[in-house]
C-alpha cells in the first residue's frame, strides 16, 4: 500500500521537475566554486578575528601569498593551525624565525624567570602580545613552518580603525 | 574587421573554458584527492624505491578520520617545501615504544603521544627519519592519507592498513 504511494510519487511531475532543478543546479554551484578558486582574492585571503584585549573583537584580512613563499618576517601578525588542537586556527605574532635564539618569560604572572631558547630548523617562534594571557610558543614550543596558514595584513572592522596593520610590536595588541 | 572578432570570441572562450578547466583541477587537487610520486627507501616493501604513484586523498584528515596504520602524507617538520609519506603508528595520549636511531645503546624508550599529535614511522625502519628521530608531529601538518596505488601496474588496488 505504501509502496503504490512511493510508487506514484517518484513518477510524479512535481518529483520530476524537482530532480531536474537540482541537476540543473549542481553543476553550476560546482563551476561556481571552482571559479571562486581561480581567483587569488579568495584563496589567499581569509577572514579572522583579532581579539584586542577581550574588548570587541577586530575583523581583518589575511593573505596567504606570504606563507607560501617564505615572506614572512618578525613582527608579522600570522595564522596558525594550533598544535595542540588542529581544528583551531589561532593568531599570534612571529618573534623569531629559524636559527634565531629567543628569550622570553616562561611565567610572567608568578615568576621573573626566563629561559633562551634556539629556534630550531624549520620552526617559528611565535607569541601573543598580551603575555599574561596567552598560549604561545613559550607554552607549547616553536611551531613547525607547515603549520602557519597565513600573515594579517589589513583591519575591516571597526571601522575606526580601518587600514593596514603596522608591524610594530604593542600596538595592535593580540591576546 | 568581423573576421578579427570572430577569432577574438574564439580564443575568449577557449581561454575560459580553460581556466575552468584548471580551477576544477585545483580544487580536486586540494580537496579530494591527489596523485603523489613516491620515491625513496623509507617505506619498502609498502612503496618502491624507485617510484610509485600514489593517489593521497584529502578528505579524512580534515574531519579527523586518520587513524594508526594509515599511511598519511605530511610536512617535514624540518623542511616545510618538502612532503613526506610515513605510516601513522600513535594519535594523542598514545604510548608509543621506540629504539632512537640515533642513540649508541640501542636501548628502548617509550613516550606518550602529546594532545594535537601523532606519531609516523616508515616501514623500513632502518633507512627512516621520522618521529624517531624528531619526535611527534602536530596533527596539522598531515596534508592527505595515501589509500590508492596507481603505478606500477603490478601493484594497482588499495594501500594496505
Amino acid at each position: 500500500m505504501a509502496l503504490r504511494y512511493l510508487k506514484n510519487f517518484l513518477a510524479s511531475e512535481a518529483f520530476k521537475n524537482a530532480g531536474r532543478e537540482v541537476s540543473d543546479v549542481v553543476p553550476r554551484v560546482v563551476k561556481y566554486i571552482c571559479c571562486l578558486q581561480l581567483t587569488i582574492l579568495t584563496s589567499s585571503l581569509s577572514l579572522c578575528m583579532l581579539p584586542t584585549l577581550g574588548l570587541a573583537g577586530n575583523l581583518c584580512l589575511a593573505e596567504r601569498i606570504s606563507t607560501r613563499f617564505d615572506k614572512l618576517g618578525v613582527g608579522d601578525i600570522v595564522l596558525l593551525r594550533s598544535p595542540e588542537l588542529p581544528r583551531k586556527i589561532v593568531t599570534k605574532r612571529l618573534v623569531a624565525l629559524e636559527g634565531q635564539s629567543v628569550t622570553y618569560t616562561v611565567d610572567p604572572k608568578n615568576s621573573d624567570r626566563s629561559e633562551t631558547v634556539v629556534v630550531p630548523k624549520g620552526h617559528v617562534w611565535v607569541e601573543g602580545d598580551n603575555v599574561y594571557e596567552s598560549t604561545d610558543s613559550r607554552k607549547f614550543g616553536p611551531v613547525p613552518y607547515g603549520l602557519l596558514q597565513g600573515r594579517v595584513f589589513w583591519r575591516i572592522w571597526p571601522p575606526k580603525d580601518f587600514g593596514s596593520l603596522a608591524q610594530s610590536k604593542g600596538k595592535d595588541p593580540v591576546s | 574587421m568581423r573576421q578579427w572578432r570572430r577569432v577574438a570570441n574564439e580564443a575568449m572562450q577557449f581561454s575560459v573554458s580553460t581556466a575552468k578547466f584548471i580551477a576544477l583541477l585545483h580544487v580536486t587537487d586540494s580537496y579530494l584527492f591527489s596523485p603523489i610520486l613516491a620515491h625513496g627507501s623509507s617505506m619498502l616493501p609498502t612503496f618502491n624505491f624507485s617510484g610509485d604513484v600514489v593517489l593521497a586523498e584529502r578528505l579524512s584528515h580534515r574531519f579527523g578520520r586518520v587513524v594508526p596504520g594509515d599511511v598519511v602524507m605530511v610536512r617535514a617538520p624540518d623542511d616545510p617545501n618538502m612532503m613526506v609519506g610515513k605510516r601513522v603508528l600513535g594519535m594523542e595520549g598514545d604510548k608509543v615504544t621506540f629504539v632512537d636511531p640515533a642513540s649508541i645503546r640501542q636501548y628502548r624508550k617509550t613516550t606518550v603521544v602529546p594532545k594535537g599529535h601523532v606519531w609516523i614511522q616508515g616501514d623500513n625502519t632502518k633507512e627512516s627519519f621520522d618521529s624517531r628521530s624528531y619526535g611527534p608531529v602536530p596533527y596539522g601538518l598531515i596534508q592527505g592519507r595515501a589509500f590508492f596505488r596507481v603505478w606500477p601496474p603490478n601493484g594497482f588496488g588499495f594501500v594496505d592498513d
